[in-house]
């Protein structure tokens, strides 16, 4: 199996990822501080921008990526929406209680997670998990034992797949059929996972001694293949972000819409 | 002169007196073992599986105690300062997913400036004869040898004095075993090496010395190659080494079995799918009752999926007909072994993971034990019946792993390179059991990279190409004859 993506390198991708991380995480705690409909509103319209056009992948990748959370903005929109408490009922059947406050929050919340979501995929999407191990080690002087068996446990996620897929076909060999119980569901757990864990442990413990042959020391100076600093794109984006939060404040105080200005929670 | 004779003596490293115990183990792995090679010797180490060679391995290169905890105690030893340690599975001894940021790796340990570092890992990937396109290339698209090549590579990074390899082409086909021992050849000559290996047909001219030790860790015997195979050859076949005349010994007493042309499985037009990828197609093929099928071919050609479509396991198109009665047993009535053994244990003993495969047999209670401690005997388990699956050595799970198959007696038995990486012992102890299950009416589908399986025990080759069956063809006793039979049996892609 084979999962490779391949993408045009975009300026994105070279944004110093310790920085980029950073960045996104203030964004991200931020917008949790913030309940201002509007300025959400207008935030991911210019992040779905960065998204489309500056992670360098093609549209279908893209919007097959947005799915889980569409489907978890729907899910959290309807259950906020439909069950929320409020004065101002719009529209009410059975359970089913609908008023306006809880109808903007409820849009508020689906906002939200898709706004977590598109921050994640732009990260995800333009960062090498080895160039941000590099770069953490670098920058932050992440300890190389904790970063290198991160970037080894990564090269051993491919393999575990791989073992599943084999563990399903000798299951289906030898007859094996579990039942839909609770008892059946708790069986084909241990079934998959002793094996996969007895082979994964097995697997470690020969990478690391392998590693140490090779005069890996967890902690002594060593040097480094990449050298990640800082450089012009870092500016950029930084720049970037701080632009579209000001245009986001200057939209939400001046082009405001909608009936509510912040939900309160 | 003397100056040369001084050289030659200097050790490289020894050890004396060596006491080994392995915790939970009644008995001493080694005990006052003690062993020394000088600087710049070659020399191979065998013995019986689980004698404790890669054990021993390990302590000359300092890895046992420092990295591995084993209780062990010496009364002087020399290490080498500097060592490069090739293990024996190319898969688990990568920590970065690029073959340069690999070799980068070992060079950022010894803390070589950056700029220095495109110019050595292109010098050393050279050194290996590892020509890539782009050195910035993914190791998961290498093939087993090229992986082994890269892991010497790396180690040269190391600038070792000493190299050890622990049966680097164990997991390898007869082409990477040749590359890595090609490539050790060029690059090894003036090093010290210690080798452990089973397969030594290829490593008996480059080695000075061969290091014999038994079960009990003491060592049995050590000379140069040819005195060795002279005198020890008793002990190379008791221990189950692949010395150079081991085939020609066996079959010396094995013969061949009768043929009878009735149809067992029949395809036509198959294709297997994996990912909605075509990875297999095959035309048109027949294989008869009792024929004993080799399936070869490169690695990646698609041998093992043209095996997984014949047993169902894939997504397949066109027709695949089975001399079968009904439909609903379709495993009692195929067998297949996958080459990891692992993936399919299922039970927490020897005993009961034989059982298993019974459970749904109409036998009585009785007959099924008697059945089981049957091929627990022909398979020697019976002395861990009572142990689970994974604490058995990879030879016995391997059988172990045949075992729990072919005890339902299916008509088909489907095998994934069942042979491979195991010593001279095990493999004979298997083909006779695969003869006998022969001998008694099953047909046999094997993958193989085997010439010897091939030549002396199958009476079919199908040989796979990038995802195509290309030739069918029956072996007989000359290649005279295969030509000419081939033609019938032969199916031809387009």
């Amino acid at each position: 199996m084979s999962w490779e993506l391949s993408s045009k390198q975009t300026w994105l991708h070279h944004v110093n990822p310790s920085i980029k991380l950073i960045l996104l995480v203030v964004v991200f705690v931020g917008l949790l501080l913030i309940d201002y409909i509007h300025f959400h509103l207008y935030f991911v319209i210019g992040l779905s921008f960065i998204y489309f056009f500056m992670t360098g992948y093609s549209y279908k990748w893209l919007l097959l990526f947005t799915l889980p959370f569409i489907v978890i903005f729907i899910s959290s929109f309807t259950s906020m929406a439909f069950f929320g408490e409020g004065d101002k009922t719009l529209y009410q059947f059975g359970l089913f209680h609908i008023t306006e406050e809880s109808l903007y929050r409820g849009l508020h919340l689906g906002i939200r997670s898709i706004i977590f979501g598109l921050l994640g995929l732009i990260f995800a999407l333009t960062t090498k998990p080895v160039s941000l191990f590099y770069s953490t080690m670098q920058q932050y002087k992440l300890k190389p034992k904790i970063a290198y068996s991160f970037m080894a446990a990564i090269r051993l996620l491919p393999m575990i797949a791989e073992e599943v897929n084999t563990l399903r076909q000798a299951m289906k060999v030898r007859g094996v059929t579990f039942s839909h119980t609770i008892s059946g569901i708790y069986e084909r757990i241990r079934y998959y996972a002793v094996p996969i864990l007895a082979q994964s442990i097995r697997r470690a413990h020969r990478m690391s001694i392998a590693m140490e042959a090779k005069q890996f020391n967890g902690n002594r100076g060593r040097t480094y293949y990449y050298q990640i600093k800082y450089g012009r794109e870092d500016l950029f984006f930084c720049i970037l972000l701080i632009c579209g939060i000001t245009v986001c404040y200057y939209l939400q105080t001046n082009f405001s819409f909608l009936p509510v200005e912040r939900v309160l929670h | 002169m003397k100056k040369l004779g001084d050289f030659m003596a200097e050790t490289a490293v020894s050890v004396e007196d060596l006491k080994v115990k392995f915790p939970n183990e009644k008995s001493f792995l080694f005990k006052d073992f003690s062993l020394s090679v000088t600087r710049g010797e070659k020399v191979l180490l065998v013995g019986p599986s689980g004698a404790g060679k890669s054990t021993l391995l390990k302590i000359l290169a300092g890895i046992i105690p420092n990295s591995v905890e084993v209780p062990m105690k010496c009364t002087d030893c020399k290490l080498p300062n500097r060592y490069g340690y090739v293990f024996q599975d190319p898969d688990s001894q990568f920590c970065m997913p690029y073959v340069d940021e690999e070799i980068a790796f070992v060079l950022e340990n010894t803390q070589i400036p950056p700029d220095d570092m495109p110019t050595l890992i292109k010098k050393y990937l050279d050194d290996v004869c590892l020509s890539l396109p782009d050195i910035h290339t993914k190791i998961d698209r290498l093939s087993g040898g090229m992986k082994q090549r890269l892991a010497i590579a790396s180690v040269l990074a190391l600038q070792p004095d000493v190299l050890f390899l622990d049966e680097p082409t164990a997991m390898l086909d007869e082409e990477g075993t040749k590359q890595v021992w090609d490539t050790v050849m060029n690059i090894a000559s003036d090093k010290t090496v210690i080798i452990v290996e089973h397969k030594i047909e290829q490593v008996f001219d480059f080695v000075d010395r061969i290091i014999m030790i038994n079960s009990e860790g003491s060592l049995v015997a050590s000379g140069e190659p040819e005195v060795m195979v002279h005198q020890c050859k008793y002990l190379f076949s008791q221990y189950g080494v692949w010395y150079p005349s081991v085939w020609q010994e066996k079959l010396k007493n094995d013969k061949q079995c009768v043929e009878v042309l009735l149809p067992e499985v029949t395809i036509q037009q198959l294709k297997g799918y994996k990912n909605k990828k075509e990875l297999i197609r095959v035309e048109e093929v027949t294989v008869n009752r009792g024929d004993w099928v080799v399936i070869t071919g490169d690695n990646g050609s698609g041998k093992s999926t043209l095996l997984q479509a014949l047993a169902k396991l894939i997504k397949t198109k066109g027709e695949i007909s089975y001399s079968m009665n009904n439909d609903s047993n379709y495993y009692g009535y195929m067998g297949y072994v996958f080459q990891n053994p692992e993936l399919q244990f299922i039970t927490d003993t020897v005993y009961e993971e034989l059982a298993f495969s019974l459970r749904n047999s109409q036998l009585s209670n009785d007959e099924c034990d008697r059945r089981i401690m049957e091929q627990l005997n022909i398979f020697q388990l019976d002395h861990v019946k009572e142990k689970h699956p994974f604490q058995l050595s990879v030879g016995q799970m391997k059988r172990l792993s045949i075992a729990a198959i072919a005890i339902t007696r299916p008509q088909i038995l489907l095998l994934d390179e069942p042979t491979f990486g195991q010593d001279a012992a095990n493999t004979f102890r298997m083909l006779d059991y695969f003869a006998s299950l022969h001998r008694s009416g099953m047909t046999i589908l094997m993958v193989t990279h085997d010439k010897n399986i091939r030549e002396h025990y199958a009476n079919t080759e199908w040989k796979i190409r990038d995802g195509m069956l290309t030739d069918a063809r029956r072996l007989y006793e000359t290649d005279y004859h295969s030509d000419r039979m081939g033609v019938r049996q032969s199916v031809m892609g387009t």
